[in-house]
């Protein structure tokens, strides 16, 4: 018998629980549900699970609670799911340590794609096992050489300027995952950079408009509105 | 007694902005009649028309009682103290002087309460069409969710109740629940973009987004959904950063596209462009489908269409409330928009400013 990687569903709605927890059954995984914030806690620690699937709103504890007491021990993957709309839930969950969102109503197709990610970026520990072996990331047409610092699309050179760079390179190091403003100006700028994220617009317009053949429809740097920015996964 | 101190404090109301009104009108007044004073030598008879003149003036520029009646009381001062003889003293005893007094309250109080009366009826007028509106768009809105609800419980019924059906059948029965539910998710979010914008006009905050990325994300969602689509997106070469709150554009843009589809009959590919016009980003959704019918192009934006007269598309679907959401968005960011007949097919157009000194039009 395979041995099936578990994954807890902590959702209070029975209706969506259920239906996570059969897609999730029926595509190789091992599904739990816990309808309270407290029964999630204790199954965290008493099951293990490789993934936990977190609904922010429980009628018991807020689901970021939640988040902030796991991630002061632990660094399971965990994807959330919020019916809020405003972008910043979503920021909050991933400043805290979420890996990924989904945003209710979402499909199936979403949903087993964020879970393929989150697991698979546990696996690796440096988020992405490709820079550390060969110093690059390549995903279609668009190779990150780390060592020469250098990006290619389709062989050539594109020459991008130092900021631009660090920034592609920082993307391509979590490649799949979504990066928040903050995190991006934070990692490139320092800790004080200042709240207004206008200057990485810019940058990103810019880099855009050197890789991408239309920037308005991008297959590898996409935009999540109001929350950050995630480059493609590798083959 | 506490609603009448409620109106009594209203009656006299006290504003900064009224008061540099009230003093520019009197100082204008006052300064006539210097001048009159200087050309006639004397403004015994000038006088007290030019300040009943600023009495009335001010009472119909200023909120309520206060201005007006301060006013009067100076204007009375002004034409016995400096503009009547004797100049530069009171004088009590001129004929008919109580009539000037009397003349100078009256003017005051009637053209104040004259005022206040007409604001008072032009709120309740908007005050009557927010309502109005309101219940357009309940009414808009049951009328959208009522028919997916009841084929989503029929159809999940029937699978329920029927354990025999065929496995063609129940999968039929079960695209149409989805397809119904995403109709009702669609109708979901127009109302949430609504909640969004708030009761009050433009209370959006606007943020600088770049045109590229709110069009790519408007693109990617409509794409999930209608694979079958072509869709292209035009943006300028060089960035442009557009002040909005882009989850509602993006929203626009998303029923812009799908009255695209539902509503253009014959629509295979789909055209956004995103241009700078001087001040203003315009953005246009054009289509290749069947164009809008000449005698609905009027009624588009008012959301009075009802289902059984959008003729060929599709039956039960009703534009109304998508339309009405993209027209409050966009004129709570303070811009305009328009559709037309573009051979083939239907083209929106809507132009947001790009200042952000324009927001609080």
């Amino acid at each position: 018998m395979m041995i099936r990687e578990k994954i807890l569903v902590i959702e209070d709605e029975k209706s969506i629980s259920h239906f996570i927890s059969t897609v999730l059954n029926n595509n190789g995984y091992e599904a739990m549900q816990a309808q309270t914030g407290e029964e999630a806690l204790s199954m965290i620690s008493s099951h293990c699970p490789d993934l936990i699937i977190l609904d922010l709103g429980l009628p018991d504890m807020d689901g970021l609670e939640i988040l902030r007491n796991l991630r002061s021990w632990s660094s399971l993957p965990v994807v959330v799911v919020s019916a809020r709309s405003h972008e910043r839930d979503k920021v909050a969950a991933l400043d805290l340590g979420a890996d990924d969102y989904l945003t209710k109503p979402f499909g199936t197709d979403e949903l087993l794609a964020r879970v393929r990610t989150a697991i698979r970026h546990t696996r690796t520990v440096s988020g992405n096992d490709e820079i550390a072996r060969n110093g690059t990331y390549t995903v279609g047409d668009l190779v990150i050489d780390y060592n020469k610092h250098q990006v290619r699309v389709r062989g050539e050179n594109v020459h991008l300027t130092l900021s631009e760079f660090r920034i592609v390179a920082l993307l391509g190091k979590y490649a799949g995952k979504v990066l928040t403003y903050d995190f991006i100006m934070k990692e490139l700028w320092g800790p004080r950079a200042s709240g207004d994220n206008q200057i990485l617009r810019v940058n990103m317009a810019n880099i855009r408009r050197k890789i991408e053949k239309n920037p308005a429809e991008p297959e590898y740097l996409f935009t999540e509105m109001g929350v950050g920015y995630r480059i493609a996964e590798g083959n | 007694m506490k609603f009448s101190r409620k109106k009594l404090r209203h009656m006299f109301s006290f504003s900064w902005r009224d008061l540099w009104v009230a003093a520019a009108i009197f100082l204008c007044a006052t300064g006539a009649c210097v001048l009159l004073h200087q050309l006639a030598d004397t403004t015994d008879g000038f006088a007290s028309p030019v300040y009943v003149l600023a009495v009335l003036l001010i009472s119909r520029f200023t909120d309520g009682y206060l201005f007006g009646l301060i006013a009067a009381v100076l204007g009375v001062i002004g034409v016995n103290y400096v503009f009547t003889y004797p100049y530069m003293a009171f004088n009590f005893t001129i004929a008919g002087y109580p009539l000037t007094i009397l003349t100078f309250l009256v003017v005051s109080l009637v053209t104040s309460a004259l005022t206040t009366q007409a604001k008072e009826q032009d709120r309740l007028r908007m005050e009557n069409e927010k309502v109005k509106m309101r219940a357009d768009l309940l009414r808009s809105v049951s009328h959208d969710i009522r028919t997916p609800l009841t084929s989503i419980v029929g159809a999940t019924s029937t699978v329920l109740d029927n354990p025999a059906l065929s496995k063609e059948e129940q999968t039929a029965l079960l695209t149409d629940v989805r397809d119904d539910a995403q109709w009702l998710i669609r109708v979901v979010e127009n109302l949430l973009s609504i909640t969004r914008i708030g009761n009050d006009q433009a209370k959006i905050t606007k943020q600088p987004e770049a045109a590229e990325e709110v069009l790519g994300e408007a693109v990617q969602k409509f794409r999930k959904r209608f694979p079958a689509v072509a869709v292209e997106a035009r943006i300028p070469e060089e960035l442009l950063l557009i002040p909005m709150d882009a989850i509602l554009i993006v929203q626009v843009l998303s029923n812009l596209m799908e009255n695209a589809v539902f509503h253009g009959g014959t629509t295979t590919r789909i055209t956004l462009t995103v241009q700078r016009e001087d001040n203003w980003a315009c953005f246009t959704v054009r289509d290749n489908g069947q164009g809008i019918p000449p005698q609905k192009l009027g009624l588009l934006f008012t959301g009075t269409i009802r289902d059984n007269e959008t003729s060929p598309g599709d039956g039960k679907r009703n534009m109304g409330l998508g339309l009405s959401v993209c027209m409050a968005i966009v004129r709570a960011h303070g811009g305009t928009m328009e559709a037309r007949n573009a051979d083939p097919g239907a083209e929106f157009t809507f132009r947001l400013p790009l200042s952000k000194e324009e927001q609080t039009i």
